[in-house]
C-alpha cells in the first residue's frame, strides 16, 4: 500500500487545489478510490492522483524563512507607489470618483499601504 | 415506432414490460443490499468506500426503475420495493446467494455487471423512450463500476494462490445462476415491439462472447454455453440467504407500512 496524494479542480478554468490523501495498493485503484473520496457527489470536473513518493518536500527554513529583512522583495511596496501617484493623479484631474475612494478603502492592501505612507 | 407512454403499447405488451422493470429494479436493489454488508468490513478503508458507493449507485438504479415500473402499471414505488413477500421478488437467482467471502462477492459483481451491461446495450435504443432515457444515464455510471469490477478480477486472478483459488471456486458455483440474468423475461413481446433490440438469447451470446476474452487473458475457466439454465431463474422458490436479507431491508417498513417519510 502506498500514499497517494490528490488533487481536484472544482469547476472548469478553477486552479487544482489539494484535496487530501488516500491509500491504495496501485495507481488505477488511487484512482478509482479518488473519484469516491473527491468526486463521486459531483464535486469536482478534474483530479489529479500522485504518489507521494513523486512529491519533492521541501521545508529547510534557510531556504524558505531568511533571517533577514525581505519586505523589499514583496510587490506591496511598489504597488503603494503606484496608488499614491494615481490617486495624486486623479486629485489633479478633480476629484472625480469619490465613491471608488471609499470601495479602495475596503481593499486591505491599499488600506495598509496608506497607512504606510502615512507613518513613512 | 416509438412511445412516450405504455399506453402506446397493448396489453401483452405493456405485461411484458412491467416484467421486465421489476426484474430490472429487483436485481438492482438487491444486489445493492448484499454488497452494502461489506462496508466496514472490506480489505481497506478506501475499498469500504469504493464498494459501498457502488452499492448505493444500484439502489438509486432500482428506485429509478420501480419508479419507471408504477408508471407503466400504476401503484407506489415504495410499497413495490419493500412491501412485497420474499416469493414476490423477481431477482435473478444469482442474487440470492450471500455475500460469501470478497472473492465470491468481487465474482458476483463482476457477473451481474457484465451481463446487465449487455441487457443495457440491447435497450439504449429503446421504442419505450422513457427507458431509453433512464438506460443511458445508467449506462453512464456502469462504466466505472465495470472499471473496478475488471481491476478487482485481475488483482486476485494474479494475487497468488488463495486470492485465486477462491476466485475460481466462486466463478463456478456461481456461473448457472448467473446465466438467469438474461433470462426469465417474456421477451418476445418486446423485441416485436422494439422495446427490446434483440431476443435474450442474442443479449446473452454478446455477454458470453465479451467474457471469453477477458477470462482467458486472466486464465480463469469459461463457463459452459450449453446448458440453459433451469427453471425458476427469477423465484418464486428463494433461498434462506434471501429471506433473511428481506427480513433486513424490509425491516423498518414492515414496522409501520403506513409511515410517511
Amino acid at each position: 500500500m502506498q500514499v497517494f496524494e490528490v488533487f481536484r479542480r472544482e469547476r472548469e478554468g478553477g486552479p487544482m487545489q489539494h484535496a487530501g490523501n488516500l491509500l491504495a495498493p496501485d495507481p488505477e485503484l488511487a484512482a478509482h478510490y479518488a473519484r469516491e473520496f473527491y468526486g463521486r457527489r459531483q464535486e469536482s470536473v478534474r483530479l489529479w492522483i500522485v504518489p507521494r513518493a513523486a512529491i519533492r518536500d521541501l521545508d529547510d527554513p534557510d531556504l524558505l524563512q531568511p533571517p533577514f529583512d525581505r519586505s523589499f522583495k514583496k510587490p506591496a511596496g511598489y504597488s503603494t507607489e503606484i496608488k499614491r501617484k494615481l490617486a495624486e493623479a486623479r486629485a489633479r484631474a478633480g476629484g472625480e470618483g469619490g465613491a471608488g475612494g471609499d470601495a479602495e478603502d475596503d481593499d486591505p492592501v491599499v488600506a495598509s499601504g496608506r497607512k504606510g505612507v502615512e507613518q513613512g | 415506432m416509438t412511445a412516450q407512454t405504455a399506453e402506446q403499447f397493448d396489453q401483452r405488451t405493456r405485461a411484458a414490460l412491467a416484467g421486465l422493470l421489476l426484474a430490472m429494479a429487483d436485481d438492482e436493489f438487491v444486489l445493492g443490499f448484499w454488497d452494502s454488508e461489506w462496508t466496514g468490513i472490506a480489505p481497506v478503508l478506501e475499498e469500504d468506500v469504493a464498494f459501498a458507493s457502488l452499492a448505493q449507485d444500484e439502489i438509486g438504479h432500482a428506485q429509478a426503475l420501480y419508479r419507471l415500473l408504477t408508471e407503466v402499471q400504476g401503484g407506489d414505488p415504495d410499497k413495490v420495493a419493500f412491501g412485497r413477500a420474499p416469493e414476490a421478488y423477481r431477482h435473478a437467482r444469482l442474487l440470492d446467494h450471500p455475500r460469501t467471502d470478497w472473492a465470491f462477492s468481487v465474482a458476483r459483481r463482476f457477473l451481474y455487471d457484465t451481463a446487465d451491461a449487455a441487457r443495457l446495450d440491447a435497450l439504449a435504443a429503446s421504442a419505450y423512450r422513457p427507458l431509453a432515457e433512464l438506460v443511458a444515464k445508467l449506462r453512464r455510471e456502469e462504466t466505472y463500476h465495470l472499471l473496478h469490477m475488471h481491476a478487482w478480477m485481475e488483482r486476485l486472478a494474479d494475487g497468488g494462490e488463495e486470492p485465486r483459488s477462491r476466485l475460481e471456486a466462486a466463478l463456478e458455483r456461481l456461473w448457472p445462476d448467473a446465466r438467469c440474468v438474461l433470462a426469465g423475461i417474456d421477451d418476445a413481446p418486446l423485441v416485436a415491439a422494439g422495446v427490446l433490440a434483440e431476443p435474450l438469447a442474442a443479449v446473452e451470446r454478446r455477454w458470453l462472447g465479451g467474457l471469453a476474452p477477458v477470462l482467458e487473458r486472466l486464465g480463469l475457466p469459461l463457463p459452459s454455453t450449453t446448458a440453459p439454465p433451469a427453471a425458476g431463474c427469477r423465484g418464486p422458490e428463494r433461498s434462506d440467504d434471501f429471506r433473511w436479507l428481506w427480513e433486513q431491508f424490509t425491516m423498518v417498513y414492515r414496522s409501520d407500512p403506513e409511515a410517511a417519510w
